[in-house]
């Protein structure tokens, strides 16, 4: 059982030990001193980086239940990516707001190292403990500013109905183990591959409940509920953090449990799915149009934005699968940097994520309102842009799977969903404001981060091949 | 090299803009030289494209193919014909004209305006010269965001609802024809194991009848949005009326014809059987647009809304000409796509200078204009009587031979088709009448200023092309010929040809 | 039933056990019952009051701090079962959970969980305010 090596798990290792020197950093930290902490976590981050590159096409196995293959290890990139984004948009807030810089990078890496496990996890239990991981140390994340009750309610809200819906995956793989006699990713598949004649109710009722663990972390309707709330209550990073990276761990998992393991009951699963998709992207942005609060609306768009992906899950070709990885990208991209203009203009009193706050933006920041205009046009969908290249991709994998209704309503969707972006733009652009605000000064690193993902966005938007091709060779190693 | 240059200067053009600073508009003068030289320079690359175009071959010419997205047999692929090469030297034409235009009535926020009017034209000439549905695409909606905002920040009063009226019309038709899109390349990977989004290798494709209706409709709705066909044209006077000057050119001359420009390219040649199934009822509809246009502009008090709605009577001639699929009728169609081009275009340039001087463009408000300024009369006559379709102006060529392609092909329509030529006489006089003849009826109007330098540089272009296009139509129609006769030849010869299988 | 007898016998000698000493504090013992005595847990707080009273949150801090190290260091036992067959690569797995646990323990115990005294809190005090 021990007898492979240790390789796979070494990106996950890397962040892990950043995590720890930061918890150790911080411990011995002389009070008033200021540590370059979020720096520590950047140079694991990057080891982590080196390593999964080194790892590429090498199809690791650590203990047998954590592989490395290359689906896992793209996941893992954009993971890393996303962590290393939101620890340099955190280097203002932290200060700004005065949290706990120690146990702010330090969880943010855990639960980054959660979240490359469950990319990369080839067990059940192992995907349930990466779950937890990652879980935790956001809920933590999500109330971290304690002195606000918003914030407060919502990592309540977050914990009490996250630790439900690990209650519906933990009876799901219970039920998995009681059929297939192993947790093991590989010999459960075996099993239903054998199985998938047989009718046997009980693997519909174990198919139900992990889809249902996923569809809350990945939060499909109607398992969002917890979503606009934690979201909007989570400082601005956090949600920005969360809502691309638990999002991409979840949806790795999703994808790997779902189109190895019971790909032979995709015909059971598909139009539940199919419905899933359908209402998320339905639900998600006719119910963002009515937002006000532009965290709110952002996160409703993440709830659309799921759906998408849930539109590649359905369609399960090659191109599908491919197309969310390409599409987890390009949303984890985009969406951060529109969370991380949002935490960079609030100062420690006011969030300022109203969005009558963004009322003459233009004027007082230029160069911010152009980089969220960016943003909110991929996050629509709009060419030149990384979102318009992952639309293309997920719709034509629908397409060619012959689900013309779910392109169709995922096209009219994302025009809904136009407009309450540009309701962003009207305010930033062609709206003056009173009495302007004096936005507070942006430190050259979250700007640089900011640039950054804009020119990312945009160079994924013109010349998306070699990351297509990358995402297409990450999948064809498995499934 | 020289067809990619031709979008490309322009783009480039914005992004350098974009290094300038021009903090507090200190630099406004180089911006406005700096553009305007830009888009001259776009129009010197059109117009040698034209010189070196070979008049007698139907087929693309400066093609430039380039591998861009291999794994989905995305190109980067261009080329233009008879048919996009005068639309694309009239987007380049009517480019530095807009912006002159600008000049006096654009005083904040320049540079920015700028870059978006160049990002535009880039889109523009981008999207005409796309031979590959992908690219297509990509122009088509990226020319959406800088009108966007060119509505939405230089516009007047109502602009906001203007802005975000024309960008969810326009996504919302041409997300449908994005599905579209992504079918014809399924099937062209279903027929031949490989995507490929190229307009050529889609033109040969054998699509069944069914399947042709529903991609033909999706295609259509977007085109016909953007044409606009009654009863899609809601959003075009909201989108016109409170653009300002630039914006409102851009619109009428350029913008509307890529509709039509989308329909002769795309959805006829494509699809010619549920071409062939669905024109009448196009036709129709071109009809009721032409009338009803015609009838709405008569009756409005404003004038730039009275020359949008006239847009939508004009439009409609265009389509029905595409609908007859006669040479007389595409090329006619062609052909009042650049007039309407150059005229609509000259009114809304006139009209926004008379705005800019008055700040109203109320007729009633105006009155007995002819004494104070003689030489914005004279070019408001000549662009008024070219919107009429005067023999020897360029409004004329255009009408008459879609009257006439469209009476080989139904004679019913013509006849309500004619009502709208009359109609249109009409109102373009009346309302020429109230603002220019009679007594100064109002005491501003007085001493209004007549055509400065300025505007007579981007008048004096306008009536002559009109002029040189009504006296010398051959020296347009000979490039289109070719072009236009072989989509004839391929929508009728497929329309017969599947006509005889069982 | 070989195997059973020894369990029997244990059982047996565990419970009389019990009974004896029970029964002998009953005999033997000297009774004078005080109210405190009588109470149904008699450890130093007087169970009077709402059930519902709030704690110091050191308690919530040490029962949680508690409960994670205990049932981390329950892992100890199976591994020390299986130390044979695991080899130098449990030790090392083992070693590594290990040294997580007490980088752990050593943040709590920097953080001042562990301080309960008044000087150690006085002496934070008095930092806080220098600071």
């Amino acid at each position: 059982m021990f007898s492979s090596g240790i390789d796979a798990v070494v990106p996950m290792l890397c962040v892990t030990l950043a995590a720890l020197a930061v918890m150790g950093a911080e411990a011995f930290r002389a009070r008033g001193e200021q540590l370059p902490l979020g720096g520590l976590g950047v140079v694991g981050l990057v080891g982590a980086a080196i390593s999964a590159v080194l790892l590429w096409n090498r199809n690791a196995v650590s203990f047998g239940v954590v592989v490395a293959d290359n689906f896992g290890l793209f996941v893992t990139l954009v993971l890393l990516l996303v962590a290393l984004l939101t620890i340099m948009f955190s280097s203002t807030v932290v200060r700004r707001d005065g949290l706990p810089a120690g146990e702010y990078y330090a969880l943010v890496l855990f639960a980054t190292a959660g979240m490359i496990m469950m990319a990369t996890a080839n067990d059940l239990l192992v995907v349930f403990i990466a779950l937890e991981i990652l879980s935790i140390a956001v809920y933590v994340l999500t109330g971290i500013r304690r002195d606000d009750s918003r914030a407060i309610e919502a990592a309540f809200k977050y914990f009490l109905l996250g630790a439900f819906s690990s209650a519906f995956f933990l009876y799901g793989i219970a039920f998995t183990y009681g059929l297939a006699g192993s947790t093991r990713l590989d010999r459960v598949g075996t099993y239903m591959a054998a199985q998938s004649m047989s009718g046997n109710p009980l693997i519909l009722v174990a198919l139900g409940l992990l889809l249902v663990g996923f569809a809350f972390k990945i939060s499909a309707v109607p398992f969002h509920m917890w979503t606009p709330d934690a979201y909007e209550g989570a400082p601005a990073v956090v949600t920005g953090f969360m809502s691309t990276g638990v999002k991409a761990a979840a949806f790795a998992a999703f994808a790997r449990v779902f189109l190895s393991v019971f790909e032979p009951f995709s015909g059971e699963w598909a139009p539940l799915v199919w419905l899933l998709a359908a209402a998320t992207m339905i639900l998600g942005t006719v119910v963002g149009v009515a937002q006000s609060n532009l965290k709110r609306m952002l996160a409703y768009s993440s709830i659309a934005h799921g759906g998408y992906l849930l539109v590649g899950l359905v369609a399960a070709n090659q191109v599908g699968k491919a197309a969310i990885l390409f599409y987890l990208l390009a949303y984890a991209v985009t969406n951060l940097a529109a969370f991380g203009v949002i935490a960079l203009l609030g100062t420690r009193e006011a969030a300022n994520d109203e969005l009558r706050d963004y009322a003459g933006l233009w004027h007082t920041r230029p160069a911010l309102a152009a980089l969220m205009t960016v943003c909110l046009l991929s996050l629509g969908g709009l060419p030149p842009t990384a979102g318009f290249i992952g639309k293309w991709y997920i719709f034509s994998a629908a397409v060619s799977a012959g689900y013309y209704g779910l392109a169709v309503i995922g096209v009219l969707t994302s025009v809904v969903s136009v407009f309450f972006y540009l309701r962003v733009v009207v305010m930033m652009y062609m709206t003056d404001r009173p009495a302007a605000i004096a936005p507070p000064p942006v430190s050259a690193v979250a700007m640089a981060a900011l640039v950054a993902s804009i020119a990312a966005i945009i160079a994924l938007g013109i010349l998306p091949t070699p990351v297509l091709d990358f995402a297409a060779q990450s999948i064809a190693t498995i499934f | 090299m020289l067809l990619t240059l031709s979008w490309l200067v322009p783009l480039l053009g914005a992004l350098v803009l974009l290094c300038v600073g021009n903090r507090d508009g200190r630099r406004d003068a180089l911006v406005r030289w700096l553009s305007l030289a830009v888009t001259l320079a776009t129009f010197a690359v059109t117009l040698v494209i034209w010189a070196r175009f070979d008049a007698a071959s139907p087929e693309f010419q400066f093609v430039e193919r380039h591998a861009w997205i291999p794994a989905f047999g995305i190109d980067y692929f261009i080329g233009i014909d008879g048919i996009s090469l005068l639309l694309v030297v009239l987007t380049a034409f009517l480019s530095p004209i807009a912006l002159l235009s600008s000049w006096g009535s654009i005083e904040r926020k320049v540079k920015e305006f700028s870059i978006f009017m160049l990002a535009l034209e880039a889109a523009m000439i981008g999207v005409f010269v796309s031979l590959d549905l992908f690219l297509f695409y990509v122009f088509w909606d990226a020319m959406l965001v800088p009108m966007y905002f060119l509505i939405g920040i230089w516009g007047y009063d109502q602009r906001i609802y203007a802005a975000v009226k024309f960008m969810l019309y326009t996504m919302a038709g041409s997300v449908l024809m994005l599905v579209a899109i992504l079918g014809l390349a399924y099937l062209h990977s279903a027929a031949t194991g490989t995507y490929s989004f190229d307009l050529l290798k889609l033109y040969t494709l054998d699509i069944a009848p069914q399947t042709q209706m529903w991609f033909f409709l999706a295609f259509t709705v977007a085109f016909a949005i953007k044409v606009p066909l009654f009863p899609f044209h809601t959003w075009l006077p909201d989108a016109h009326v409170q653009a300002p000057t630039a914006g409102s050119v851009i619109l009428a001359g350029v913008l509307l014809k890529m509709g039509t420009y989308g329909l002769l390219r795309f959805s006829f040649p494509l699809f010619p059987e549920a071409a062939a199934y669905f024109a009448p009822g196009l036709a129709l509809l071109a009809v009721i647009g032409i009338v009803y246009g015609a009838l709405v502009a008569m009756v409005q008090p404003d004038m730039k809304k009275l020359v949008a709605y006239s847009s939508v009577s004009h439009l409609g001639f265009v389509v029905l000409g595409i609908c007859a699929m006669n040479m007389q009728g595409v090329q006619g169609a062609l052909y009042q796509m650049l007039a309407h081009g150059v005229s609509t275009g000259g009114l809304f340039l006139l009209v926004g200078m008379l705005s800019d001087r008055r700040h109203t463009r109320l007729i009633s408000e105006f009155g007995g204009l002819k004494a104070v300024m003689p030489r914005l009369t004279a070019a408001f006559m000549i662009i008024t009587l070219a919107s009429i379709g005067l023999p020897g102006l360029n409004g004329f060529v255009g009408e008459f031979l879609i009257m006439l392609g469209a009476f080989r092909w139904d004679p019913r329509f013509v006849v309500v088709a004619g009502l709208g030529v009359i109609l249109s006489a009409v109102y373009m006089l009346w309302m020429f009448q109230r603002v220019y003849y009679g007594p100064v009826t109002h005491e501003e109007n007085a001493a209004l200023p007549d055509l400065r330098p300025r505007e007579w540089a981007a008048v004096v272009p306008l009536c002559a092309v009109a002029v040189v296009m009504g006296v010398f139509p051959t020296l347009f129609l000979k490039p289109m010929e070719a072009s236009v006769n072989a989509v004839v030849q391929r929508v009728q010869v497929a329309q017969t040809l599947r006509a005889e299988r069982p | 039933m070989d195997g059973w007898l020894g369990v029997i016998i244990m059982i047996a000698l565990g419970v009389g056990f019990a009974a004896v000493m029970i029964g002998l504090s009953l005999l033997l013992g000297p009774h004078n019952p005080t109210p405190e005595k009588l109470a149904p847990y008699e450890c130093g707080m007087p169970a009077v009051g709402s059930a519902r009273e709030r704690h110091s949150v050191k308690f919530y801090l040490v029962a949680m701090i508690f409960l994670l190290f205990d049932i981390e260091v329950a892992f100890l036992y199976p591994w020390a079962v299986a130390l044979r067959d695991l080899g130098w690569a449990g030790f090392v797995q083992l070693v590594t959970f290990f040294l997580i646990l007490s980088v752990g323990y050593v943040y709590v115990w920097r953080k001042g969980v562990l301080d309960w005294g008044p000087a150690a809190r006085a002496g934070r005090h008095a930092a806080r305010r220098a600071a």
